[in-house]
């Protein structure tokens, strides 16, 4: 399916079901979500990886709602419950299967988005492991000096930030003497084609989720 | 699409970048997260371990807002740094582009509303109190704080404003002074 | 086929005091090899990107390709003019995998999709790169970086090829690869190439021009009569006829048991047994991507290793982060990354409060930094200072924490003599009284050498130390 379209059809799932209060629709998706990954190969692995990473914030807010709620305590409190592993799986559908770069190849060519957004956020995230070191250097060289940087510490965030300057105009250099131009034409070698049928899956998958929300009468 | 002419490459590079390099140093704040939300979760109080830590998470769009100066830099700053964390290690999916737009919008708010003019206290603080407000209201649904009772939801509202006022507001600002005096943002933005 | 004039050109950073370049008038010979040298820091990469129109000229006649202005020239044919090939490798490319990277050249640059393939397997096995094609770039080595980079320029076919010293982090292998290459592009292609480097070793023989540097900022030829005088005096400063005796017995500051390093895939240390000595100074010499960084950042715990490296005994991994950076310290090569205030004098006032020994007092710094010839800039902004200045203020802030241990990566980087010899001797009068340990990786030797006792080399995988062993 379309990247972009994908995307959009998740994003809609998500406002939905965030304005529902249906535990068994939830649980429809994430089976879903579910079956959907294995079709696709994710190992099991990571489907268990999926169940405990959630666990947490899942029972705290179930906890809220079942201590502090007003109303069906019970009802709202497995709502959120199930509500939070209703995102995380139908998240998994898209990030598990289409990388960044897919998206902004839809992004760009069926959807008009200047390319210096496709290009200049592809050009950080490919060094986010760069980034990762380069925080425990900043960290590190703070120590060096007698000072310990903490996530609340403003000359942290002020390191991260000169290095960034200096990266992001090494990046927009390089960038302009491999050929790109800002709002220049450009051609395509990865072609993505927007499809009818990916209109129809869309258009699908939102009509049953609206069967999911006001026919079917779950609970 | 006329206020995308005023970004550079090396802008949306720019902010792309300090958003990765906040989620990396915010990762390390995770455990924290981790321990109250546990700690706090037999009062039936987990959502205050959120609250708490939100405002670290919408900091790259309040910076964005604050640092560039341009139209849609808080919504974009903040967008583009749930786009990453979506791709890289984020578990929520689609959930944190959503909430990215809204907290990046909700900063925004604050500057549209001081007609992008105040880049001093006013700003920050109505930008604190949009982002506030704004990221308030999607919780009342996604997060079902609508259903909890109303001393805790003004409890929830009232430590939110503080950590985005914190986080957001008075750290922004250190930063951006620091930034000030190293005179290396004002060399750089005349390219 | 370019020829390339600069007409009067002088250009100055926004902010800046001093023109970086001044009244540079030269011309650039089409299909000729230039090689453009002078020391770090003095305006060579700025000259290769106002070539390249990544900065802006106020006379747009400066520059000209063929009696064209440079900004005459339409930027989307940009590229096919002049492409450029940057000193850090890791900063040059927007896209994942080398094939996706020459794929966005090639877009970039308007290629049909039905040619790209072919374009991209072209320019691949022309640097020899041809097994690389779907590796990440992450992944590679510098040198193995810097061919990519060669090879999206041969992808797009640009006439002038502008290389900033291209292999500072460069094996001496890819380099000589990378050299022969770019000779070929010359003699087969017709290419233009104007290569920046302040190391000049082997190119005496390839170029057919030098160009250099002058103290006032201005860019003068270097005749043919001119030129072996210049390359000796180059091998002088990195060769050496000292030897340093191996050592024999001392206290130990690290013991490396088994420690084997690696980058991505590539091994760059076999395993190793060493003893690094207290109250010691160590030289660590090697070709240019062999590893050397990559072991003090080891040492310091900033990048992963095999084997066991201890500390005064202690297995580094068990020691307390915070404790063990007040014991071993590094100063970084990039003197920015040590700096965490604003201006001078609020840098040493935090060196001088978390300083772990007393030796540098109110009075010591002052007399430093008028050694140093930095005295009287307390108010200045350190991200105004020159590179020189930096460096210098770097390597002071550090001596005045007093680590037991200091790993120094390239101190002597950009610094004109006058500056090393003042280095050196603060260094020694320093040392002297606190016993501090030194370990330094460098390339420039000349003025270095008063200060060392031994002498360990890293190459091939290989760190041993060098010299005649004791007679005992």
């Amino acid at each position: 399916m379309n990247p972009s379209l994908k995307l959009l059809l998740l994003l809609l799932i998500a406002l939905e079901i965030s304005f529902t209060t249906i535990v068994s629709l939830n649980i429809a998706l994430v089976l879903l979500a579910a079956l959907y990954l294995l079709l696709k190969g994710t190992k099991f692995k990571t489907l268990g990886w999926l169940l405990i990473v959630p666990l947490l914030p899942a029972i705290g807010l179930w906890s809220t709602q079942y201590i502090n709620g007003s109303g069906d305590k019970t009802l709202m409190a497995w709502v959120l419950f199930t509500r939070i592993y209703a995102f995380v799986f139908t998240g998994a559908t898209f990030t598990l299967t289409t990388n960044i770069l897919q998206l902004a190849d839809a992004l760009e060519q069926n959807w008009h988005l200047p390319s210096k957004f496709a290009y200049g956020v592809l050009a950080a995230y490919n060094l986010v492991p760069k980034i990762q070191h380069e925080v425990q250097i900043i960290r590190a060289a703070g120590l060096m000096r007698g000072q310990q940087l903490s996530f609340w510490s403003p000359q942290l965030y002020f390191k991260a930030i000169l290095v960034s300057i200096n990266w992001s105009q090494n990046l927009a250099q390089a960038m302009a003497s491999h050929g790109y131009v800002e709002d220049a034409p450009r051609t395509h070698y990865r072609q993505v084609r927007l499809r009818l049928r990916d209109w129809l899956i869309l258009g699908l998958g939102l009509s049953c989720l609206q069967l999911g929300v006001f026919v079917i009468p779950w609970r | 699409m006329k206020w995308a002419k005023s970004w550079t490459l090396s802008d949306v590079i720019l902010i792309a970048l300090i958003g990765i390099f906040f989620g990396a140093i915010f990762m390390g704040t995770n455990y924290l997260y981790d321990v109250l939300t546990a700690a706090l979760t037999p009062f039936g109080l987990a959502g205050l371990a959120n609250e708490l830590l939100l405002g670290i998470w919408c900091m790259p769009g309040m910076l964005a807002g604050y640092m560039l100066r341009l139209k849609g830099s808080a919504t974009l700053g903040e967008l583009l740094a749930a786009v990453v964390e979506m791709f890289f290690g984020g578990q929520w999916g689609a959930a944190t582009l959503i909430s990215g737009v809204l907290q990046g919008f909700g900063s925004e708010l604050g500057y549209i509303i001081t007609r992008y003019k105040h880049y001093d206290w006013l700003g920050l603080t109505a930008s604190a109190l949009t982002t506030t407000i704004v990221t308030f209201g999607w919780d009342l649904a996604k997060n079902g704080y609508l259903k909890l009772q109303l001393w805790l939801l003004v409890l929830y509202l009232v430590v939110r404003f503080i950590s985005m006022f914190v986080f957001g507001g008075v750290l922004t600002r250190l930063i951006t002074d620091l930034l000030d005096r190293s005179h290396v943002l004002k060399s750089t933005h005349t390219n | 086929m370019a020829t390339i004039a600069l007409n009067n050109l002088t250009f100055t950073y926004p902010q800046a005091v001093a023109p970086t370049l001044q009244h540079v008038s030269l011309t650039f010979t089409s299909g000729h090899f230039t090689l453009l040298t002078g020391p770090s820091g003095t305006g060579k990469s700025t000259l290769l990107k106002l070539m390249t129109g990544l900065l802006p000229l106020d006379d747009p006649a400066a520059i000209q390709y063929d009696q064209v202005n440079l900004s005459a020239i339409d930027q989307t044919d940009r590229a096919a003019k002049v492409a450029m090939l940057f000193q850090n490798p890791n900063q040059q490319f927007a896209m994942d995998t080398v094939e996706n990277e020459l794929v966005f050249a090639l877009e970039n640059r308007q290629v049909d999709p039905t040619q790209m393939a072919a374009r991209i397997t072209a320019a691949l096995d022309f640097v020899g790169i041809s097994a690389l094609r779907q590796r990440k770039l992450l992944h590679l080595s510098g040198g193995e970086k810097q061919k990519v980079a060669l090879a999206v320029i041969v992808a797009m076919d640009s006439d002038v090829i502008l290389l900033d010293e291209p292999f500072a982090s460069v094996d001496p292998t890819a380099r000589a690869s990378l050299l022969r290459r770019l000779v070929q592009l010359r003699d087969k292609a017709g290419k233009t190439i104007i290569l920046a480097d302040h190391d000049l070793t082997d190119y005496q023989a390839l170029v057919d021009d030098v160009v250099k540097v002058t103290p006032a900022r201005n860019i003068v030829p270097v005749t043919v009569a001119q030129r072996p005088a210049l390359f000796q005096a180059f091998e002088q400063r990195v060769s050496t006829t000292t030897t340093w005796p191996q050592p024999t017995s001392g206290q130990p500051a690290f013991k490396l048991h088994q420690l084997a390093l690696t980058q991505g895939q590539h091994q760059l240390l076999q395993p190793t047994d060493l003893t690094l000595f207290q109250q010691h100074v160590t030289l660590i010499t090697g070709p240019n991507g062999s590893g050397k960084s990559t072991f003090f950042e080891a040492l310091v715990r900033l990048h992963a290793y095999q084997g066991r490296i201890s500390y005064a005994g202690q297995d580094i991994q068990r020691l307390k982060r915070r404790a063990y950076a007040r014991q071993v310290a590094l100063l970084f090569q990039d003197a920015e990354t040590q700096f965490l205030n604003i201006t001078v004098q609020e840098e040493l006032a935090q060196s001088q409060k978390h300083a772990a020994g007393t030796y540098f007092t109110t009075a010591r710094i002052q007399q430093a930094l008028a050694q140093l010839n930095l005295a009287g800039r307390d108010e200045q902004v350190i991200y105004t200072l020159s590179e020189g200045q930096k460096k210098k203020l770097q390597i002071l802030l550090m001596l005045i924490m007093q680590p037991p241990v200091l790993l120094m990566d390239e101190p002597l980087k950009g610094l004109d003599l006058a500056s090393i010899n003042a280095l050196v001797q603060l260094l020694q009068t320093t040392l002297a009284a606190t016993q501090q340990t030194l370990v330094i990786i460098s390339h420039q030797l000349t003025g270095l050498t008063p200060l060392i006792d031994y002498h360990l080399h890293f190459d091939q995988q290989q760190l041993r130390y060098q010299g005649v062993p004791h007679e005992s």
